[in-house]
C-alpha cells in the first residue's frame, strides 16, 4: 500500500515536474532556482497541451532532455559498476538506448497533468558541487508532492543529474533495476538486448495509438 | 505449492564473479526466487480481483467520498501514529497528531473531512517499522508478502505491533468481529483505486517490474524513516566515480519538513478564513 501511493506520487511528479512558480526563501543559489523556474514555465508550455499527438509530444521531450539534463553523466551511472567492464561500442550503444527509454516511458506522463501548482521552495549546495532545487507540488486532494532537482553547473548554466522525488532518486532507481537486469540475463549485452526490445515494442505501441 | 516456492527461495551467493557478488549485497534479496514467486501471485491476484474491485469503487464512489473514507480510516488509526510518534522522540510531530486528531474528530465530522491540513496540520506516517529503524535495527533481507507486498523482517515485526496501537483491532475483538479486517480491505482498495493508472505506468515503463518495485520500496522507507529530511543518494551525491552505495553527504537546507503555524495562532486565521479547496463543493449534493 505504501508502495502505490508513492509510485503515484513519483509518476505525477515526474510528469509534472516542469511547471514553474515563484522562487521561495532559503536560496542558497538562486540562479539555480531561476533556472528551475524558467524551465519550468517552458517545459509546461510545450509539454502539456492534450491535443498534441504522442510523436510530437517525444519529439519536445528529447528537445529538453538534450538541452536540459545531463544524460551521458545520468546514463554512465545507470549502468554502475558495469560502466567499467563494459566495451566501448557497447557504452555508446547504451547511451542511445538509455535516452530512447527515457523519452518513450517518460513523455507519455505528461497527458496525465491537470493543472497542479508547482512551486521552488529553495536552494542548496552540497560540498560535491551539487546544487539541489527543492520544489513541491501541490495536489488538490491529497498531501504536496515534494520533488528535488540535482543541478550540476555547466557551460549554458545548469543541467539536470537527477530528480528525487519523496526521496525516491530517478537515477537509483533505474540504476538498480539495470543490475537486476544484468544479473538474470548475464551481462551488459543482455541488458542493451532487453532495452533493444523494449524500445521497439514502445514505439510499435505510439505509433498505433 | 507454498513448500515447493520456499525450497527454491534461497538463491545462492555467486562466489567466483566479484562484480555479481557486489550486486548480490547491494539487491540484499536472498529470497529473490521466492519472492518473486510471491510478486507474481499478488500480480495475478491484483489482476483478476483487487484491480477489478479498485476499479468499481473508483467509479462508484466520488471523489470527496473517497477522500472522506481516506480520512475516517486515518483519524481512527491516529493512536497507532502518535505512538511512534513518542517513542522516536518526535514531541512537536506527536503534538501535530493529537492537535490533528481533536480538529477532525469534531469540526471534521469524526474524520471525514481533514481540516487539520488546512490549517498546516499536515499528515504524517510513523509506523512501528520506523520507530525499530530509528532505533538502529537494520532493515534485513527484503521480503514480498502474500498479499501484503514488498515489506524486510523489520517492517513486518512493526506491521504486527502497530495492530496493538490500532483502535480496530480491539474493536473488532469486543464488539464488531472482522471490522479491522474490513478496514484493511477498504484501505487496500481506496489506495488501489488511486493507482490504477500508475502502477500501470510504471509496470509498462519497465524491463524489470520486480526490481523496480523493490527500489523504490527501499527508497522510499529510508526517506519516511528520516522523515523527508536527508537527501537521497543520487547522481549528484558522493563520489561519482566509483557508484559503489555512497552516502551522501548532508544538505545543509532548511527543512524539508513544511513549518506549521502552531493551532492557537491558526484557528482564528481557519474560522475568518472562507475555506478554501473541495469542501464547499462537497457539501453541495
Amino acid at each position: 500500500m505504501i508502495v502505490m501511493r508513492m509510485i503515484r506520487t513519483i509518476l505525477f511528479a515526474v510528469a509534472l515536474a516542469f511547471v514553474a512558480a515563484p522562487a521561495g526563501a532559503a536560496d542558497a543559489n538562486p540562479a539555480a532556482a531561476v533556472f528551475m523556474q524558467s524551465l519550468g514555465s517552458r517545459a509546461i508550455a510545450e509539454m502539456t497541451d492534450p491535443t498534441l499527438p504522442q510523436p510530437e509530444r517525444q519529439a519536445r521531450f528529447r528537445t529538453l532532455l538534450d538541452e536540459h539534463f545531463d544524460v551521458p553523466t545520468i546514463a554512465k551511472f545507470t549502468l554502475g559498476r558495469y560502466w567499467r567492464t563494459a566495451t566501448d561500442e557497447q557504452r555508446t550503444e547504451f547511451r542511445k538506448l538509455f535516452e530512447d527509454f527515457i523519452v518513450q516511458s517518460y513523455s507519455t506522463r505528461f497527458a496525465e497533468y491537470h493543472g497542479e501548482a508547482f512551486q521552488v521552495t529553495g536552494s542548496a549546495a552540497d560540498e560535491s558541487g551539487i546544487t539541489v532545487v527543492h520544489s513541491k507540488i501541490d495536489m488538490p486532494s491529497s498531501e504536496d508532492i515534494r520533488v528535488d532537482w540535482h543541478l550540476r553547473a555547466a557551460d549554458s548554466g545548469f543541467v539536470i543529474v537527477d530528480i528525487v522525488v519523496e526521496g525516491v532518486s530517478m537515477a537509483v532507481t533505474q540504476r538498480s533495476e539495470f543490475a537486476s537486469v544484468i544479473q538474470s540475463r548475464g551481462g551488459v549485452a543482455g541488458l542493451l538486448e532487453a532495452l533493444r526490445a523494449k524500445n521497439a515494442q514502445s514505439a510499435d505501441s505510439s505509433t498505433a495509438e | 505449492m507454498l513448500g515447493l516456492a520456499m525450497l527454491a527461495g534461497c538463491a545462492t551467493p555467486p562466489s567466483n564473479d566479484p562484480e555479481a557478488l557486489e550486486a548480490y549485497k547491494e539487491a540484499n534479496d536472498p529470497l529473490e526466487p521466492m519472492n518473486r514467486y510471491f510478486f507474481e501471485l499478488n500480480f495475478a491476484a491484483d489482476e483478476l480481483l483487487f484491480k477489478p474491485l479498485a476499479g468499481w469503487y473508483y467509479v462508484a464512489l466520488p471523489n470527496f467520498a473517497q477522500d472522506g473514507v481516506r480520512n475516517a480510516l486515518r483519524n481512527v488509526r491516529s493512536p497507532v501514529v502518535l505512538a511512534n510518534d513518542l517513542f522516536q522522540g518526535e514531541t512537536d510531530r506527536a503534538g501535530v497528531t493529537v492537535e490533528r486528531f481533536l480538529v477532525n474528530s469534531t469540526m471534521g465530522l469524526g474524520g471525514l473531512f481533514d481540516i487539520a491540513s488546512r490549517i498546516g496540520l499536515d499528515y504524517h506516517e510513523e509506523d512501528f517499522g520506523q520507530t525499530l529503524a530509528v532505533a538502529g535495527v537494520g532493515e534485513g533481507p527484503y521480503l514480498m508478502l502474500p498479499l501484503l507486498g514488498p515489506s524486510n523482517p523489520r517492517d513486518a515485526t512493526g506491521m504486527v505491533v502497530d495492530m496493538l496501537f490500532d483502535p480496530l483491532t480491539y474493536i473488532g475483538m469486543f464488539a464488531v468481529s472482522n471490522i479491522g479486517l474490513g478496514a484493511d480491505v477498504v484501505d487496500g482498495l481506496d489506495t488501489r483505486a488511486r493507482n490504477l493508472k500508475t502502477l500501470d505506468e510504471i509496470r509498462k515503463g519497465s524491463l524489470d517490474y520486480y526490481a523496480t518495485i523493490r527500489s523504490l520500496y527501499r527508497q522510499h522507507r529510508d526517506d519516511e524513516i528520516n522523515n523527508g529530511r536527508a537527501p537521497a543518494d543520487g547522481v549528484g551525491a558522493g563520489d561519482q566515480q566509483s557508484f559503489k552505495g555512497v552516502t551522501s553527504p548532508q544538505v545543509s537546507a532548511a527543512p524539508l519538513v513544511p513549518r506549521r503555524e502552531p493551532l492557537a495562532k491558526a484557528l482564528p486565521f481557519f474560522i475568518i478564513k472562507e475555506p478554501a479547496g473541495p469542501i464547499p463543493t462537497t457539501l453541495e449534493p
